[in-house]
């Protein structure tokens, strides 16, 4: 457990430390754009007042360890900088944001991890036909890149049929069934609410399609490699339902695989997120980061990176716990 | 067994069409220019032009050719693709190697490898490239120090199995430096999962490459099929022109066809080994 938690707390550091160095590392200077020494000077040439207040802001005046210990003083208050092209603090722009990143992340991820485990178990526990039609499924599913999924949803569903919207996580300037209902009633919020999931349908098919194929082959995987074992073999002699022999007994067994997929999965969903929300216009993480990146808004992008990592990290860290209180067997 | 035969054979027929319909866009892009009717970048006609005998696909917003600019991208894409699937594999290999054979460097590069892995890729990826500025050297560096580490677990995994055969130690105990016993003893014995490595990395690279163009981190001054998508769609009114299939569809459908390509032959290779 000790070991667990030390394992972790290094990955995360090394993330924080990533997420210092990356820019410092790289090439290029913030202030180059404003100086003489570029050639770039017809477009701006900072006064020197203005360098100087520049340079102070970023710590550029102090040597690296000095700009760590700024930093992680920041990343204490949680301040994250500001953004170069909104001015406004990054942490309130992302704070605004996360929800719908969060909630479109969340249901994904766990209607895939059910779904996928479910179809899984039924290919790799039944076998014949079930299992040739799942496994044939998952198989272009899991080739496919989100950014297909999406796509091609978006044209079938969106622009071809019109059952969903194009774009946008909700009807603009309010109600979109024209009530006539007063303001903040109990049927204007439902509405609100059938509005979002409207909106948000599509988005997170795209991400449960491409994410679900690999909880079934690997569920699936789980399930043959367990089928054969003499534990069964007594369970079922036992005299043990079928239903009662998977639930009590396979099921333990078959999840830490499942499990780690999980984890691994929460950080290719992020990265899913990203281009599913550039394809749906969905305001959330994501289509921030997108931004960011067209007008090169760098504290936007770094703090995109380290939250998202922290998290996923986070998440794989609580799996890992309660698979091990779960299922004795691996704590060692 | 008939249904093993069976089964295999399938096997090998998928690895072919894969390998075939790859080595059709090695050939559209290295005469890319001699096929392509008209320039990628230059305007040549009147903009969301519907196909017609001049124009087989149609134009862009700004009256490019869409044929030739699906033409000029297979070139980028495989371009990346090779260079990317050069720099992971040999990482992979010499990772999983360094890892398998000495124990020393076991802890440090299993260690980095589990790091990367524990990273959400697309996120870094995006925030490197953005920070570098995107181009062709800092895309292919990036995939290709990004996609290593998987792989090269499952060639520690086999050098762990190879180091104690008695050839090894016979090796050793005839004199060969250490360096030797892993370049000419155990790298040879893990040389059969290179074909695997290589088409699950073209793959993913692909899927990666076409991702970071989508989302504006391609290199600018040439086309790609991502970044044919990700122009599409800065587009407001992009669904509301009749054409958009012409602009959206091509690109969409090669992405498609490289990636399900390279997954047949990835998957038809590895089942041709496994039985």
């Amino acid at each position: 457990m000790l070991r667990l938690c030390g394992r972790y707390l290094l990955l995360a550091a090394a993330v924080v430390l990533l997420n210092f160095l990356l820019p410092r590392l790289l090439p290029g200077d913030p202030l180059a754009a404003g100086s003489d020494e570029t050639g770039d000077a017809a477009h701006l040439v900072l006064p020197a007042d203005a360098r100087a207040r520049l340079v102070a802001t970023y710590r550029l005046d102090q040597p690296l360890f000095g700009q760590f210990v700024g930093y992680l003083g920041d990343l204490g208050r949680f301040d994250f900088g500001r953004s170069i092209t909104r001015g406004a603090s990054v942490a309130d722009l992302i704070a605004a944001r996360l929800p719908w990143t969060v909630g479109l992340m969340s249901v994904t991820a766990l209607l895939s991890a059910g779904l996928g485990t479910f179809l899984g178990v039924l290919a790799g526990w039944r076998g014949g036909r079930a299992d040739a039609v799942i496994v044939a499924a998952s198989t272009v599913l899991a080739a496919l890149p989100e950014l297909l999924i999406a796509l091609g949803l978006l044209v079938v569903f969106a622009v071809g049929t019109g059952w969903f919207p194009l774009h946008g996580a909700q009807t603009p300037f309010g109600d979109p069934f024209g009530s006539t209902a007063a303001p903040f009633s109990v049927v204007v919020l439902l509405r609100h609410a059938a509005d979002i999931v409207w909106h948000l349908t599509l988005p997170a098919l795209a991400l449960v399609l491409s994410t679900t194929a690999a909880f079934v082959l690997v569920a699936r995987g789980a399930v043959r490699a367990e089928r054969g074992r003499p534990y069964l073999t007594v369970a079922r002699s036992k005299g043990l339902s079928e239903g009662r022999l998977l639930r009590a007994h396979l099921l333990p067994n078959a999840a830490l695989p499942l499990a780690t997929l999980f984890g691994l999965r929460l950080g290719q969903l992020l990265g899913g997120a990203v281009v599913v929300e550039r394809v749906f216009a969905l305001p959330g993480l994501g289509l921030f980061a997108y931004e960011a990146i067209r007008a090169r808004d760098y504290p936007v992008l770094q703090a995109v990176f380290l939250l998202g990592s922290l998290f996923v990290l986070l998440t794989q860290f609580g799996l890992e716990v309660v698979y091990r209180a779960w299922v004795p067997r691996h704590a060692s | 067994m008939p249904a093993d035969d069976e089964q295999r054979h399938a096997a090998r027929v998928q690895a072919a069409a894969g390998a075939a319909v790859l080595a059709t866009l090695v050939l559209i892009a290295i005469f890319a220019p001699t096929i392509a009717p008209y320039p990628p970048q230059l305007p040549v006609a009147r903009p969301f032009l519907p196909p017609s005998a001049a124009h087989l696909l149609g134009t862009t917003d700004i009256g490019q050719d869409v044929l030739s600019m699906c033409i000029w991208a297979a070139r980028w894409t495989l371009l990346v693709a090779a260079l990317v699937t050069a720099i992971s594999t040999v990482l992979s290999w010499v990772a999983g190697v360094a890892a398998g054979f000495w124990p020393r460097l076991d802890a440090p590069a299993t260690g980095l490898a589990d790091l990367l892995l524990a990273l959400p890729g697309v996120p870094l990826a995006l925030l490197v490239v953005t920070l570098a500025g995107p181009s062709l050297v800092t895309v292919v560096l990036t995939l290709g120090l990004l996609s290593w580490p998987a792989f090269a677990r499952i060639v520690r995994a086999h050098v762990l199995g190879l180091r104690a055969r008695p050839y090894v130690t016979a090796g050793r105990a005839l004199g060969a430096s250490e360096l030797r016993l892993a370049v000419r003893h155990i790298v040879p014995g893990t040389l059969g999962l290179l074909p695997a490595k290589i088409a699950l990395t073209v793959r993913f690279a692909v899927f990666a490459e076409a991702t970071l163009a989508f989302l504006g981190l391609g290199d600018p001054s040439t086309p790609s099929w991502g970044g044919m998508l990700g122009w599409a769609f800065n587009d407001p009114l992009l669904f509301t022109r009749p054409t958009w299939g012409w602009i959206v569809g091509p690109p969409a459908l090669l992405i498609t066809v490289t990636v399900l390509a390279s997954t047949w032959l990835a998957t038809g290779l590895e089942e041709g080994r496994r039985r």
